[in-house]
């Protein structure tokens, strides 16, 4: 979220991109592709949109076209994650194999630059220091603080200490690098912890869940962070003064959210608002009250679930309805009804409503759009490379469908 | 005030512990040498934390206590409030009153400030707003003599709650905070600033945000506040109006009742209904610790100022003080509260304690000596579930035999339709020191069961042991024991039903024995019967309509020919049983009717336009002994005369009533109150500075020795068979004990002590001539009562001076006279019976 927008990637591949200047709209869909995953998206350099996955690859979207434009290979097996540095000149991708690559963003591309320090185990997250001169990488048991400059590990924490299964294995899901040399962990026994990253000790741990910790994401200010965890809860912890007019601050627990039903994958945090999704496909944006100076519109609290696009069109005529799905479309009959009754009520179906027709899309590429002609006979959808014409022939119980 | 004689209501136990939470003295962790003090109605009650022991009680408020708080400049020294508008300033190592402010206004919470050099804080009533409170801060003007007048007072906070756990001040008493219904409000001294925070109203998903009560961190600015829907917020940042910010913990699942935080503030304590307490580390919501099982609802929590142990004070009026790492310490529990006592006060023949509901299904026995549960009897056997509208058996009904042998207890469930019934009997086990569960009778009644006694049959044994039960199915049943034929029983006797009786179909309401037992009246509905015993004939009935009989009883001693009744259209009516017909009857809306067990006055207590009033009265004459009208405001519900030790000595006729056993009411309030015509401090004194002694004494090698030297001498006396000495050593050992704890160096000269210490070793005989004396006297004014036997009495008389004379034992020898006594009257009542 550099300025005002908002990219969001789905598990499908697809990239959504929300401008939140303009009421939350749903600016741009990048339809997602067979092979491409994205675990992880950065915005470098103004307002290019990165994004890394499990195939391996970085890939810039070219957000006028609504496409992916340039695919880099990262060298290193799947990408577990991707970061930008603050100036957003340099990109740090953490690979299956344990390697931290750096990368060059240059007009027209990026450009590889060097490899640091490769440790056993996978890079699950990273965190680049606001100064840009270390970089904090999570892994399985733990997590490594490497000097950019030189390329090595200068520390390296064992997180497992302190749980009583000590024999299961304690992931780093995220992680995060304060200016002060704080490193802020969320691991999978639903513990966030703060370390001092040059001593190598433990400040403060708060179990914030009896499950993982999943997401993690701090405000500019560093005086808020919000987490999120697979029980769908989200949790604010804040750093507060102990006392008033003291000096002395400390990272409290404060507020939980109880927004999702399944995991929260990704955290967000822009100046007034805590933002999270999860696997059960929601956006959820939740203000800040005490940031907010006025009520009004941003103040309230959303959810996207509604569509913001076209996913549904009809033929009035013919009574059909055309749906549509990342990699398919279904053609459904109405049912009917006999009789009249006033607004709200339930009438009983005489027909039911009768599927006719699933059409497989053909090729890796996610269907972009769809339509159905008003008389029922015509339906065309399009990916991002090809456009698809079809007749549809209704007669009797049979449909049979003739690509044009 | 009261003069010198007169008889004065004393509250002697039972009073709602609630005021106020509970301060721990500020040495708490030198053994022995602790301090709980506690609001107990209109007193401060003084505990010692390592023995549970009352060790005094500081009266002097004239209304309930509502706030106690140690002086925060003398630790010494406690203030506390009342609603009668005066703050008590009290020495409580020795329990005498410093100085009294009078504030003028009722005073609902005190709270003390280090930082605050002479005043302290207190909640009144807002001028001429009702339900509208403030708290303002009190200066306690410094000045010469005892009553002082306080009138500076300066608002600090409008509109807060009347509870003191609305109110908290804040780390160095930097601000201060009030919680009422949904809206927070925080003060800070120094920046003159109010912030105030709400909540939302709305009772979505079941939560309900109203505030319980807060509490403030002690070293960091956080404030912890709990709900009614069982959620703890911790606030923190709210010297910002806008981005202040709070946490919640949530694990009772209904009100929170206290909060208490730890001295430093790590740990945080919380009790509500579940009587569940529960610690939570670090203020994170993973962690907490529980104390379960802690009896009944936790109403207020207190922390030791070290931080060593804590207290939970508990709806039941028991406390419980707990240790630093959460285990269950001891407990201190009077006279438990229990939600209705149903089954009335019954006096436990063996320990003579006071016999009511305790617990939910548990009997307790409570001794009024001192002021303590002495046992729990669980009658029910089932766990008691706190949820709201859940039907649970309790006990109803309870009835000891003469000699406490046998205890028979009605248990049932709440339904009103179809009450599942059981009667149990319960045999008193020597070995083990407590009853065991002897008959269990399922339904024993077809509907509840209304009364129950035993035959009282002192000398003839088991076999005539009888249990009569009547019940609103119209029968009345009698119960026998019979030997178990059976050779693999484990008991060789059990209670079986021998005989069912009824009346017209009328539904049997009371039972009572006359005094030898041949005689059994039941009263159905309007209607009093009499049955022979021996045969279940039916002998005679009585009749005062209109309006249902509420009580009967038989007279006692030299009126057991009479039967008195009160019905429920206020009248009193005593029958004679030889003539069958109504002696007299009075008008008098009779609540309680309590025979004395031991003479034959009857007290009866009076419930007339808000104020109780006993009266006490022989049944051979309509005029009452002893009226005492205004009583106290509350209603009396239950009255019990409970024999004393040792006869008391009266010398105005007007008392006679008091002198054998002593009258103890229990009101709608559960206190227990007692007439007494001593002043409180000579009530109070002689035992609780005899216990401070023993307190305060160290185990040192010599006093170990002394004891077992004493109690060798004890265990001599009893092998020789001298009571007599061991009695008066007993009384003597106070003046010993205090001459030998007392400091050498503030002892007096030897030789001066030296006449005391053989004096009190002596067997005194002023004391017992005294005694003597007033026994004769008390025995003429017997007989000049007495009219019908007047002959056997003076030979009796005869008989019992000669025995003093003999023995030379008064104690010993006035039960033998009175058995004596009962015997003959009994005789004589067999033969008025016959020849009726």
């Amino acid at each position: 979220p550099r300025g005002a927008r908002l990219a969001l990637a789905r598990t499908d591949g697809a990239v959504e991109v929300y401008n939140f200047a303009a009421n939350y709209f749903q600016e741009k869909v990048i339809p997602g592709h067979e092979a491409r995953s994205v675990e992880s998206l950065c915005w470098a350099a103004g307002d290019r949109l990165f994004g890394a996955g499990l195939g391996g690859d970085i890939t810039e979207y070219d957000l006028s076209r609504l496409s992916a434009a340039r695919g880099v290979d990262g060298g290193g097996g799947p990408i577990w994650s991707m970061a930008a540095n603050g100036t957003g000149t340099q990109l740090a991708i953490g690979c299956e194999d344990g390697s931290v690559k750096i990368f060059q963003v240059v007009p027209g591309g990026i450009q590889f630059e060097r490899n640091l320090d490769r440790r056993k185990g996978r890079v699950l997250c990273l965190s680049w220091h606001p100064s840009d001169t270390h970089i904090v990488a999570g892994s399985i048991d733990f997590f490594r603080v490497i000097d950019v400059t030189s390329g090595q590990t200068v520390q390296r924490i064992m997180v497992n200490h302190h749980v009583e299964k000590a024999k299961r294995e304690c992931v780093v899901w995220a992680i995060a690098l304060l200016s002060s040399g704080t490193v802020v962990s969320a691991d999978s026994f639903g513990r966030v912890q703060f370390w001092d990253w040059e001593q190598g000790t433990l400040a403060e741990s708060h179990t914030v869940s009896t499950s993982a910790a999943l997401s993690l994401a701090v405000s500019e200010k560093e005086d808020s962070i919000i987490v999120g965890t697979s029980t769908g809860s989200t949790y604010q912890l804040q750093l507060l003064p102990v006392k008033l007019g003291g000096l002395e601050k400390r990272w409290v627990r404060t507020k939980p959210f109880q927004f999702h039903s399944h995991d929260v994958r990704a955290v967000a945090h822009s100046p007034t608002a805590l933002i999270s999704g999860g696997l059960d496909a929601q956006l959820v944006i939740r203000p800040l009250m005490e940031k907010i100076q006025k009520k009004g519109y941003d103040a309230v609290l959303r959810k996207f679930t509604f569509p913001h696009r076209r996913l549904v069109s009809c033929a009035r005529k013919a009574r059909l309805l055309l749906f549509q799905f990342s990699q398919y479309l279904e053609l459904w009959r109405l049912g009917s009804t006999e009789e009249t009754g006033k607004d709200g009520e339930v009438l009983p179906l005489c027909r039911m409503p009768e599927h006719l027709v699933q059409l497989k899309s053909k090729g890796p590429e996610h269907i972009y759009c769809s339509c159905v002609s008003p008389c029922g006979t015509w339906v065309g959808y399009s990916t991002a490379s090809r456009f698809h014409l079809y007749r549809v022939r209704c007669d009797g119980d049979g449909v049979s469908l003739r690509k044009v | 005030m009261v003069s010198p004689g007169a008889l004065r209501v004393v509250r002697c136990g039972g009073s709602a512990l609630r005021g106020a939470r509970a301060v721990f003295s500020a040495d708490s962790k030198q053994v022995g040498r602790g301090y709980l003090l506690c609001a107990s109605g209109d007193f401060v009650k003084v505990y010692s934390v390592s023995t549970e022991e009352t060790l005094r009680l500081m009266g002097g408020h004239a209304d309930l206590v509502t706030g106690i708080q140690l002086n925060p400049h003398n630790h010494m020294q406690l203030y506390s409030s009342s609603l009668d508008g005066t703050i008590k300033l009290w020495d409580f190592m020795d329990g005498i009153p410093i100085k009294t402010f009078t504030v003028g206004s009722k005073l609902l919470a005190l709270y003390t400030l280090a930082s605050a050099e002479d005043s302290v804080f207190v909640v009144i009533p807002k001028k001429g707003e009702r339900d509208t409170f403030q708290l303002v801060s009190v200066k306690l003007t410094k000045g010469a003599g005892q009553d002082l007048e306080a009138k500076e007072l300066s608002v600090v906070l409008d509109g807060v709650g009347a509870s003191m756990k609305h109110i908290a001040f804040g780390r160095e008493g930097a601000y201060v905070v009030s919680v009422k219904d949904v809206t927070l409000q925080v003060y800070f001294f120094k920046r003159t600033l109010l912030n105030r925070f709400s909540l939302s109203t709305m009772k979505t998903k079941g939560g309900d945000n109203r505030f319980s009560c807060v509490v403030c961190h002690p070293t960091e600015d956080c404030i912890a506040t709990g709900h009614a829907d069982g959620k703890i917020r911790l606030w923190r940042n709210f010297h910002h109006r806008k981005e202040y910010t709070y946490s919640t913990l949530h694990w009772h699942h209904d009100i929170v009742m206290d909060l208490a935080f730890s001295m430093e503030g790590t740990r945080l304590l919380s009790g509500g209904v579940e009587s569940v307490l529960v610690q939570w580390h670090n203020e994170s919501s993973c962690q907490k610790d529980f104390l379960p099982r802690l009896g009944s609802p936790i109403e207020s929590i207190s922390m030791s100022s070290d931080g060593v142990l804590c207290c939970t004070l508990h709806t039941d009026n028991r406390i419980t003080i707990i240790n630093s790492n959460l285990r269950f310490s001891r407990s201190i529990q009077g006279l438990i509260k229990s939600r209705d006592v149903k089954t009335g006060l019954v006096v436990d023949p063996r320990t003579k304690a006071l016999v009511l509901n305790g617990e939910p299904g548990h009997l307790q026995f409570y001794s009024l000596q001192s002021d303590q549960q002495l046992f729990s009897l669980d009658i029910v056997q089932r766990q008691y579930i706190h949820q709201a509208g859940l039907k649970q058996s309790d006990l109803v009904k309870v009835a000891f035999s003469a000699q406490g042998t046998w205890l028979a207890t009605v248990e049932e469930s709440e339904e009103v339709t179809d009450p599942e019934l059981q009667l149990k009997l319960w045999f008193y086990n020597e070995e083990t020191q407590s009853f065991q569960l002897n008959t269990r009778i399922n339904t024993p009644h077809d509907n509840h069961i209304t009364d129950m006694c035993f035959r009282d049959m002192d000398e003839l044994g088991d076999d005539s042991l009888i249990l009569v039960t009547t019940g609103r199915d119209c029968v009345f049943k009698v119960w026998v024991m019979v030997e178990d034929t059976d050779p693999e029983a484990q008991q060789s006797v059990s209670w079986s039903c021998d005989f069912v009786g009824s009346y017209h179909n009328y539904q049997a309401t009371n039972c009572c024995f006359s005094e030898d037992g041949s005689l059994l009246a039941i009263s159905f509905e309007e209607t009093v019967t009499v049955w022979d015993s021996l045969t279940w004939d039916l002998k005679c009935t009585f009749c005062h309509p209109p309006g249902n009989i509420r009580n009967i009883c038989f007279g006692r001693l030299t009126c057991s020919k009479y039967l008195i009744g009160a019905t429920d259209y206020g009248f009193l009516c005593c029958w004679n049983l030889l003539t069958c017909a109504l002696e007299w009857s009075a008008h008098l809306n009779v609540v309680v009717l309590q025979p004395d067990p031991l003479s034959e006055h009857i007290a009866a207590v009076s419930w007339l336009s808000k104020e109780s009033s006993l009266f006490v009265f022989k049944p051979n004459e309509p005029r009452p002994i002893y009226i005492q009208r205004n009583l106290c405001k509350e209603k009396i519900l239950l009255a019990a005369f409970v024999p004393r030790d040792e006869p008391e000595m009266i010398s105005s006729e007007k008392y006679l009533w008091l002198r054998k056993s002593q009258l103890f009411f229990l009101t709608d309030t559960q206190e227990l109150m007692t007439l007494s015509r001593k002043s409180l401090e000579e009530r109070l004194t002689p035992s609780s500075k005899q216990l401070a002694v023993e307190e305060s004494l160290p185990v040192t090698p010599f006093s170990l020795l002394l004891g077992k030297h004493r109690h060798q001498q004890a265990q001599e006396d009893i092998d020789l068979g001298k009571p007599v000495v061991h009695n008066k050593q007993e009384q003597a050992s106070p003046a010993v004990k205090e001459l030998l704890h007392t400091p050498a160096h503030v002892l007096p000269s030897a030789s001066f002590l030296c006449t005391i210490f053989i004096n009190s070793l002596l067997i005194s005989k002023e004391n017992k001539s005294a005694e003597e004396v007033a026994d004769e006297v008390e025995m003429e004014s017997e007989k000049a009562e007495d009219d019908s036997d007047e002959e056997d009495v003076t030979a009796m008389e005869q008989e019992d001076t000669s025995h003093m004379e003999l023995l030379g034992d008064v104690t010993c020898k006035l039960s033998k006279s009175q058995e004596k006594e009962l015997r003959k009257i009994r005789k004589t009542d067999y033969s008025w019976i016959s020849a009726f």
